[in-house]
């Protein structure tokens, strides 16, 4: 386009500062809370019934408190209005451990902090790749990893088994982990030998050496009946997601499968289990496990409350599988039975792992409301975080004490699960950032 | 509520406004008389949409003064009633009513602002139904519809309103290509029959052959100002050269 | 539900395709086999372990007499049979559960609404209050509101009184109660049937009004007002007139009037804060899904805020919020069963602890039990698919 005349430049205006009353903090003042009578109104009385609410609630759990004492009645005569917190700090042991022996406590501080040898590249953003396969692994071997540290005891092949193959996943993880990130050091090029080429000599190898070491690996026996307080509540939980989340896939592929015999049966046991309260599961699963089962074959009611606990999660989980299985597109499967994919190996390789990703966050949800959920355990008489919080105000001590230690549980809970749920919302921002930018919907 | 009547739809005059501290629209002014077909263009960003928000009170202003048919913007909900009445909005989205019929889409307002009685309202509507030539969906819900007979039903839920300034927000840009023109057909239609309209719209083909006049803006200012022809054949402003190439390059 | 799983390799090959299919009746017979296998055995195992302890089976317990007393239920009990104890304890779950359906639905609209609040106090504090309530375990809550709030209270000797008509105590909340039978019954009746009646009157003015226009309907404030005159007048007339049966004290404790016992109060409240947090983000999530475009073409057409909000916001919001809210209140009815931890007489406790350890039916108790909570969550998340097909806006 030929133009006979020059153009005539265009100078843009310099930005401009808005006038005063489109910012500040007398604006905003002006605009959120005092718009109106009314709002000026409600504001005011919120902002002095909430600050009553908050300073009685300081004063007697900080200002008045009592933080050491040997008996109810002390804290009551030294400071009566205030929160008598000595009854907890007493029972720390008992509201951790439960009756776990005191002498071997380190055996559980130490599973629980070797749950960190597992988890830890969940934390670094370089290995995001490898964080369905953390889960998984953790989920599902962990436990067999822990068994020998908190129960003891003898067990049988398939508990060495288990704590053997956990090994080697722990092995196996590092070296992913390793190879990812360092992948010219030597130490990298040796992962990934073994991890690659060097699979068919690892892995037996690996194997015999790992069960040599479950072998070796004999601690006193501690009954289940010791355990309790927050270290039960988490084993129950933990077991609980553990058996979840193959029980939810297995149910859900039932439910998908063609076969009407196996998609009825699998229709029927979710639509029950979630529609029945989890205290008729554990009532049932204490009540009725008795008579189902020869006499030869007993357990003792913790394996039975957690028997009821993974049925009724299965049914659960097989919901949020259904969800993140319908996310992915039609065009997985369609790919995969273009590239003549049967069904197995159409779900092992291609849609689980996907679907698995986008299901992370809604793992983690489902650990969090399992965990509120392991209180119920309580109602039967199994000692979980909650009752033995209950118990110290039936302590001859510390008769009548409940508010408290309900109080500190809530706490505690709060805690736990704000913080995990703040943690699941950013890693699903993280993750679906990811997915719009890939090759996903 | 002022009202000045020296025959200008649309009068703005040195209009600034801000989002919190970022300068969108610096020191517009322009004026749209009846009968006028004026197409804005821009990239996104330029403040286009913005400014075409300001002219019915969707977005406020800050600085500056707007006056629709002699009546003045202020922050009067009398003054905002008057306008609305004036102006007619059809948005990219169509932002149809999904719950309601095309017919009930039509007739709320009549009914629920205007108090007409139904059998009137439904009149008045199948009215411009059949002008947009879609009368024949009055009693499907936008969801069974296509974009293209959504927007016309949009296009008739602000004619039913009998407004005396149309104000269209990119009314083909959510649109398939092949549906494209339906719409446009309908627009120059309506400029045919005289409506005052403010068109945002990437369409040059529609804006030299509807508009009787063309505003460039960059940066939330006015560039560029003239009749299609003048404009788009020979742009007298470097910013305005660049733009265009860059649209003829991409078309 | 969902769809096709590929089969392996294509083809169409008739060969291939009987072997699919013989391969799935293969599969379904193992599986049956196991299954019939498993069952056999656990139904030889229980037979066997109860004719070792002694236990007698069979439904046929329902009709024996129950011996214990039941602390408080809404259905009229004395010491009667098992079947009895069984729908004194669905009565009294289903109250609990109704009431706090009802609080729920309301507390819940009114947290959602304060999170979607213009007013910033409004907004973090229903946001704490959520989070709080959100965090931590029912049965805590429970525990809380029993332990913490509803024990504290006095004795009925300082019991709180209320215009000398209600009493909180320790022993529970006492209302008076009036004996419906007879003229006043009646009176009262035909006031709600008046109410009903004046309620459709003003609906059908409505519907008139957008017929025929504002002119030929016009509105009629003062005469809509004075219809409700008569209903009231009647109420309060029964009111002035019933037997009332007011809670006085008698010696230690409280007596006539109605009462419910503190646990009742603890489970409501309790349930009723719980879910009111999870159905608040429901609301906000279904008012805050309608997106801003209906907002501006509400406004852009002309119509005013309350306008805009009652005819296209909630409209379009309720559509996203009734389906949660009504799993909401299916999880209610579960969580009732929580009630069992502070002694409220409820199906869990009456039948499945009480009746089951005098019995020792304990898998005819089970099924009872699990029948009756699938029945009523299977029938109300059936009704709510059948709305949601009813209720979708056409596809294309």
């Amino acid at each position: 386009m030929d133009q006979p005349s020059p153009p005539r430049i265009f100078t843009p205006r310099s930005a401009e500062a808005p006038p005063e009353q489109v910012v500040g903090v007398q604006l905003w003042l002006r605009r959120n809370l005092f718009y109106s009578p009314g709002s000026t109104v409600f504001t005011l009385l919120a902002l002095t019934f909430t600050a009553m609410i908050v300073w009685s609630f300081v004063d007697w759990a900080f200002v008045k408190a009592v933080w050491v004492a040997d008996s109810r009645k002390e804290c009551q005569l030294t400071s009566p209005g205030g929160a008598c917190w000595a009854a907890i700090i007493e029972w720390r042991k008992g509201i951790v451990y439960g009756r776990y022996p005191v002498e071997h406590l380190w055996r559980v501080n130490l599973t629980f902090g070797c749950l960190a040898l597992w988890l830890w590249p969940m934390a670094v953003p370089r290995l995001a790749a490898l964080r369905p396969y953390v889960l998984v692994t953790t989920v599902l071997l962990f436990p067999f990893f822990a068994l020998p540290f908190l129960s003891g005891g003898a067990r049988g092949l398939v508990g060495q088994a288990g704590f053997a193959l956990s090994l080697m996943g722990l092995v196996a993880l590092w070296s992913a982990a390793l190879a990812a990130l360092w992948p010219r050091s030597g130490a990298g090029r040796r992962a990934a030998w073994v991890l690659g080429e060097g699979r068919r000599i690892a892995l037996p190898l690996g194997f015999v050496l790992a069960f040599a070491i479950s072998w070796q690996l004999a601690l006193p026996h501690v009954s289940t009946n010791l355990w309790g307080g927050l270290f039960l509540t988490l084993v129950i939980a933990g077991v609980g997601i553990s058996a979840a989340l193959p029980g939810g896939v297995l149910l859900e592929l039932a439910r998908r499968s063609q076969m009407p015999l196996i998609r009825y049966t699998a229709i029927v046991f979710i639509e029950v289990f979630r529609s029945v309260p989890l205290i008729t599961v554990l009532f049932m699963a204490v009540t009725l496990m008795p008579l189902f089962l020869p006499v030869s074959w007993q357990l003792d009611k913790l394996m039975q409350a957690i028997i009821g606990i993974c049925l009724f999660s299965s049914a659960y989980m097989a919901e949020n599988v259904r969800a993140g299985l319908q996310a992915l597109p039609r065009g997985q499967y369609e790919a995969a039975e273009a590239l003549g994919l049967g069904y197995w190996q159409t779900m092992g390789f291609i849609i689980l792992p996907q679907g698995l990703r986008l299901m992370i966050p809604n793992i983690v949800g489902a650990f969090i409301d399992m965990l509120r959920d392991t209180t119920l355990v309580s109602i039967i008489g199994l000692y979980d975080f909650l009752l033995m919080l209950r118990a110290i105000g039936h302590d001859h001590t510390w008769l009548g004490l409940y508010v408290e230690p309900l109080v500190f549980g809530g706490l505690v809970f709060f805690v736990l699960c704000y913080a995990m749920s703040r943690a699941s919302a950013r890693l699903e921002r993280k993750l679906s950032r990811r997915w719009d930018k890939g090759g996903g919907a | 509520m002022t009202t000045d009547t020296d025959g200008k739809m649309i009068d703005v005059r040195d209009m600034c406004k801000w989002y919190g501290g970022f300068h969108a629209l610096k020191h517009i002014s322009f004026t749209v008389e009846r009968g006028d077909r004026v197409v804005i263009c821009g990239a996104s960003g330029s403040g286009k949409s913005t400014l075409l928000r300001c002219l019915n009170g969707i977005e406020k202003h800050q600085r500056g003064s707007i006056r629709i048919c002699g009546i003045t913007l202020t922050d009067k909900p009398a003054d905002i009633n008057a306008i609305l009445g004036r102006v007619g909005m059809v948005f990219q989205d169509f932002n149809l009513f999904p719950h309601l019929t095309v017919l009930e889409n039509c007739t709320l307002a009549l009914i629920e602002v205007q108090g007409l009685p139904r059998a009137e309202a439904n009149e008045l509507a199948m009215v411009q139904l059949s002008r947009v030539r879609i009368d024949d969906q009055a009693d499907k819900y936008p969801g069974q519809l296509s974009g293209g007979q959504q927007q016309r039903v949009a296009i008739a839920r602000a004619l039913c309103l009998k407004p005396e300034v149309m104000l269209f927000d990119e009314p083909t840009s959510a649109l398939d290509p092949e549906m494209v023109s339906e719409v446009l057909d309908v627009i120059t239609d309506l400029a045919a029959d005289g409506m005052t309209m403010v068109v945002l719209t990437h369409e040059m083909g529609f804006a030299r052959q509807a508009a009787n006049r063309v505003i460039y803006m960059d940066g939330g200012e006015i560039v560029e100002e003239a009749d299609p022809d003048s404009l788009f054949d020979a742009p007298q402003v470097d910013r305005t050269r660049a733009f265009l190439s860059h649209i003829l390059l991409h078309d | 539900m969902n769809t096709a799983i590929p089969s392996k390799g294509s083809g169409g090959l008739r060969a291939l395709l009987n072997q699919r299919k013989s391969r799935a009746v293969i599969i379904q017979g193992l599986f049956l086999g196991a299954l019939l296998y498993t069952v056999w055995f656990i139904v030889s195992t229980t037979a066997h372990n109860l004719t070792e302890r002694n236990m007698a089976s069979g439904f046929g317990f329902l009709l024996q007499k129950a011996g214990f007393d039941i602390s408080w239920s809404i259905l009229p009990y004395d010491k009667g049979t098992y079947l009895q104890v069984f729908f004194v304890g669905i009565g009294n779950t289903l109250i609990l559960s109704a009431a706090g359906i009802v609080a729920t639905t309301i507390l819940g609209f009114v947290v959602g609404l304060a999170r979607l609040s213009r007013n910033y106090i409004a907004r973090t504090l229903a946001g704490i209050f959520v989070e709080m309530v959100r965090n931590t375990p029912l049965l805590l809550q429970i525990l809380f509101w029993y332990i913490v709030v509803f024990s504290q209270l006095p004795g009925p000797r300082q019991s709180f009184g209320v215009f000398g008509l209600m009493e909180f105590n320790n022993r529970g909340f006492y209302f008076p109660a009036a004996d419906l039978t007879g003229l006043v019954g009646w009176l009262v009746l035909a006031a709600v049937l008046l109410l009903i009646a004046v309620l459709f009157l003003w609906r059908h003015d409505r519907k008139r009004r957008a017929q025929l226009g504002r002119d030929a309907v016009p509105f009629r404030p003062w005469r809509d007002r004075a219809l409700l005159v008569l209903p009231v007048v009647m109420l309060a007339a029964a009111a002035w007139q019933a037997p009332w049966d007011l809670p006085r004290l008698d010696g230690f404790n409280f007596s006539g009037g109605w009462s419910v016992p503190p646990s009742f109060c603890a489970a409501l409240v309790a349930l009723t804060v719980n879910h009111a947090a999870f159905m608040a983000e429901n609301v906000r999530a279904g008012v805050q899904s309608v997106p801003s475009g209906q907002h501006e073409a509400g406004f852009a057409i002309g119509l005013h805020p309350s306008q805009r909000m009652r005819r296209i916001v909630i409209p379009q919001a309720l559509r996203t919020i009734v389906p949660p809210t009504i799993l909401t209140w299916i999880t209610l009815i579960k969580n009732s069963s929580l009630a069992v931890a502070i002694g409220y007489p409820e199906l869990i406790s009456v039948f499945m602890q009480t009746s089951l350890n005098q019995s020792g039916r304990a898998i005819e108790i089970v099924v009872m039990v699990m029948a009756f909570y699938s029945v009523v969550c299977l029938a109300i998340s059936g009704g709510l698919n059948l709305y949601n097909r009813r209720v979708q806006i056409a596809e294309r």
